[in-house]
């Protein structure tokens, strides 16, 4: 079994906020003029990874099954002319990077993931695999525009970020366990984040031969 | 973080580059072959000519279905075994690009069918039906650092007893969407990329690649006897300029290269910064090892570089011989810079080292096991 125990957690459920109202509601978590170029899912995971206190020690897993979606349509209107801020932007795994170099901010590792319908469960994994003391596991999407018409970006704004390490300790705000198990499952970036935003308790099947237990203090 | 003590084995390793499999291509480079040939940066929407190196036959331009997918299905023919994404048998998949070729298509022609390859997700899981894997399957995506993590999170797997053995899968195929935005931040123009030289400006090449290792905890003639990680977060697309990302990057690797004979086999895209950063760093973590470079000749695989380069260097450890660094002519950012291929024999590790954007930098060793 794997182990990791919840020391704390930032979850950003914006609902149908604008871009435009997310950089001002969020401005001031960054320093003066850093968010002009940062993208709505770069703000809300960099607010909610800030929240942790990342230091060069921890390893950073981060989920993200489109990432900078709207930089991505940006960068692919730009043509004839493309954009290189846009491009670089619109790379995964941009979103956090855009707090981290902004904060000068190096770390040891960083694990990015994409993915659909097990894309938590890989994450999860990742992160409970990680030899770091402390692992920051954060996540999320940002809603797009003519590519959500596609299919091909989430048709919700949310993030997550949350603090994972090996020992229990007070004031631990609960545990995530996964397990050996028979039969198959699924669980999704979004779903998780809904069991993280609500602190719901979870016991189930996330992926074949895999068992997710979320508890909660 | 240097997972230094896992003595997971790589069973089984293949690559295809734009010379052909890993047997064809480490022949080529002994040849001394360069694969890049300017094209225009957005294929049949015209622009610049620049480096390019396609697999034979394949135009930039985006098919729907995209005409990589035979190579894909070519290589991945070569991998032994089988129920690969089955529990006890996952798959990593690596990249940097995906199918994101068919999302510039899409914006081009507004045709739907491009759309489909279009997501990570919904690439790898249409290559996962294709391919016959199972569910577990991962996808890992940090620039050309993605392959190095892949290996680095199926090592983890195998080694912590939770996979038998674990597939690792990488892909990267040009598309104008990736030429046209390394031309945007002008690394990628007219000139041919000339790896570790000094000259006045500095260019590179990009290439269609792809590779797989199947990681073994039983099996394999080949450990991966250190892994190492770290991301400078310094800036986007530079490195800090005294070098200390890669150092704190091989340094995880270099204690255990400790009283081994390295040869060392770097990212040399054909930038000059970076390019000098790495050989000065390579020559403090390993001192005497020769530096050599593929992407001259082969172009930068992207996200699969890693895994690529990896078969690479097995075919030569294999071979017995070493290719030298290609491209460009003149002096060399140091004396450690081999630019003739050379007999191998009496080395007994060689580090293979990746860079990708936001000062992200792996590097393992790979010896006998």
């Amino acid at each position: 079994m794997l182990e990791r125990h919840l020391q704390a957690l930032h979850t950003d459920n914006p609902g149908d906020e604008t871009p435009a109202a997310a950089r001002e509601r969020l401005k001031g978590r960054f320093p003066p003029g850093a968010t002009r170029r940062m993208t709505t899912l770069g703000l809300l995971v960099g607010n909610a990874l800030a929240e942790l206190g990342p230091g060069p020690d921890d390893a950073i897993v981060y989920a993200s099954g489109y990432a900078e979606s709207r930089a991505l349509e940006g960068f692919l209107d730009s043509f004839p002319t493309p954009s290189p801020t846009l491009f670089q932007t619109s790379i995964h795994p941009s979103a956090v990077q855009q707090l981290m170099i902004g904060r000068q901010a190096p770390v040891r590792e960083f694990l990015p993931l994409s993915g659909g319908a097990r894309l938590a469960f890989h994450a999860l994994r990742a992160a409970l695999l990680s030899p770091a003391p402390r692992v920051l596991l954060c996540g999320g999407e940002e809603r797009g525009t003519w590519l959500l018409e596609r299919g091909l970006a989430s048709a919700r704004t949310f993030a997550f970020a949350a603090a994972l390490s090996r020992e229990d300790a007070p004031g631990s705000l609960g545990s995530v366990r996964l397990s050996r198990a028979g039969g198959d499952g699924e669980l999704g970036l979004e779903s998780w984040f809904d069991l993280l935003d609500g602190r719901t308790a979870f016991d189930g099947l996330v992926a074949p031969g895999w068992r997710l237990e979320v508890v909660w203090r | 973080m240097a997972d230094s003590a896992a003595p997971v084995k790589v069973a089984e390793c293949g690559c295809i580059t734009a010379l052909g499999d890993a047997g064809a291509t480490h022949a080529a480079l002994l040849r001394g072959e360069c694969a890049l040939r300017p094209v225009p940066v957005l294929g049949r929407d015209g622009g610049q000519a620049v480096p390019l190196a396609l697999l034979p036959g394949r135009l930039l331009d985006e098919a729907a279905p995209p005409d990589w997918l035979e190579a894909v299905r070519r290589l991945h023919a070569a991998i032994p075994g089988a129920d690969w994404g089955s529990p006890g048998r996952p798959v990593f998949v690596t990249g940097s690009n995906f199918g994101v070729g068919g999302l510039y298509a899409l914006r081009r022609t507004g045709d739907a069918s491009f759309a489909v390859w279009g997501a990570p997700a919904a690439c790898t899981e249409r290559l996962r039906a294709l391919l016959g894997w199972g569910p577990d399957v991962s996808v890992i995506s940090h620039a050309c650092v993605s392959a190095h993590l892949g290996l680095l999170l199926a090592t983890r797997a195998v080694e912590a007893g939770l996979a038998e053995e674990a597939l690792v899968f990488s892909f990267d195929f040009l598309s104008p969407f990736v030429a046209g935005g390394f031309h945007a931040l002008k690394i990628l123009n007219s000139g041919f990329p000339s790896p570790y030289r000094l000259c006045d400006s500095g260019a590179i090449g990009l290439g269609d690649g792809a590779a797989f290792a199947v990681l073994s905890r039983e099996r394999g003639a080949w450990a991966l006897a250190g892994q190492s990680v770290y991301n400078e977060m310094h800036q986007f697309t530079s490195n800090r300029g005294d070098g200390s990302g890669f150092d704190r990057c091989l340094e995880g690797v270099a204690a255990a290269a400790r009283g081994r004979r390295i040869w060392f086999k770097g990212h040399g895209t054909g930038t000059l910064d970076a390019g000098q950063l790495e050989v000065s760093a390579a020559g403090r973590a390993f001192p005497g090892a020769p530096v050599v470079g593929w992407k001259g000749s082969l172009g930068h695989t992207l996200g699969s570089c890693g895994l690529v380069e990896l078969a690479i260097a097995i075919e030569s450890v294999r071979a017995g011989r070493t290719p030298g660094t290609i491209g460009g002519a003149g002096p060399t950012m140091a004396a450690s810079v081999a630019t003739e291929s050379f007999e191998n024999g009496a080395f007994d590790g060689v580090v293979c080292a990746s860079n990708a954007f936001g000062g992200a930098h792996a590097a393992f060793l790979l010896c006998h096991a």
